[in-house]
């Protein structure tokens, strides 16, 4: 599965692996651990928010910093 | 607005079909997914696993609608929030699109429990709220998407079962297959 941003591919594809693991082996069997996935996440996440912002497309809790910020609706 | 229902039985238990619902895409019964991304996600003090996802979709409509709705638009995004509580055997997943809303929403909340008599079977109530805005074939298209939210939920559920059956066949995490 790609990711929005073309180049976070790879990323989220680490990410996800690492979580899925996590998800099905600890996380659904009740171990209350946090996944350990945190480091790829952060990688994953920085590339995924700065696509957004070049994509401006309008996702909740994202801090839209881009040129994009305060243009009307068109 | 159209309010739209359905519910579905699925022969495996709560966990089996939870794992194949997280990661659901991507799968050949939806080829309009085409990106998904977690733009957030933790776990509460009860121990709920809360993720915020955007989904990048290929705007299948027909061409008669597209002109209706005057966009070239193909490409729209869907805002996704689930919980998954592994002690309650309950997960809630609700989205909603964050592109074309001047145009149209679609609302959709899906909960996935085990059968109350049956631990082996797992029971996912869908529901959405579409509503098509400003325009005078409305309904017209309400009725339309509604349609096609019945033939999409199918297809979602066949996409779980055969998540489920491919990686159980093959006995690797699906993740790792692409």
């Amino acid at each position: 599965m790609n990711s929005v941003g073309e180049a976070c591919t790879d990323m989220k594809r680490e990410y996800d692996q690492c979580f899925n693991r996590w998800f099905a082996e600890k996380f659904l069997k009740g171990d209350q651990g946090g996944d350990p996935c945190t480091e790829s996440f952060t990688r994953y996440q920085r590339c995924v928010q700065t696509a957004i912002k070049e994509k401006d497309i309008p996702v909740d809790g994202v801090e839209f910093m881009g040129p994009n910020k305060d243009k009307p609706e068109s | 607005m159209k309010i739209w229902s359905t519910e579905h039985v699925f022969s495996y238990p709560w966990e089996t079909v939870i794992k194949a619902a997280m990661r659901k895409y991507p799968n050949p019964m939806n080829p309009n997914v085409v990106g998904v991304d977690v733009l957030d996600r933790s776990l509460d003090a009860e121990g709920r696993l809360h993720s915020h996802r955007l989904l990048s979709t290929e705007w299948g409509l027909p061409g008669i609608v597209r002109a209706i709705l005057g966009t070239n638009h193909t490409q729209t995004y869907v805002q996704e929030h689930s919980i998954v509580d592994p002690e309650k055997k309950k997960m809630e997943l609700c989205s909603t699109n964050i592109t074309l809303t001047n145009l149209i929403s679609v609302d959709e909340r899906l909960l996935y429990s085990p059968h109350p008599d049956n631990p082996d079977v797992t029971i996912l109530t869908q529901e959405a709220i579409i509503t098509v805005k400003g325009l005078s074939l409305g309904s017209y298209l309400e009725g339309m998407m509604a349609m096609r939210m019945s033939a999409n939920a199918i297809k979602g559920w066949d996409a779980i079962e055969w998540i489920i059956k491919n990686s159980e066949r093959e006995n690797v995490p699906l993740c790792d297959i692409y």
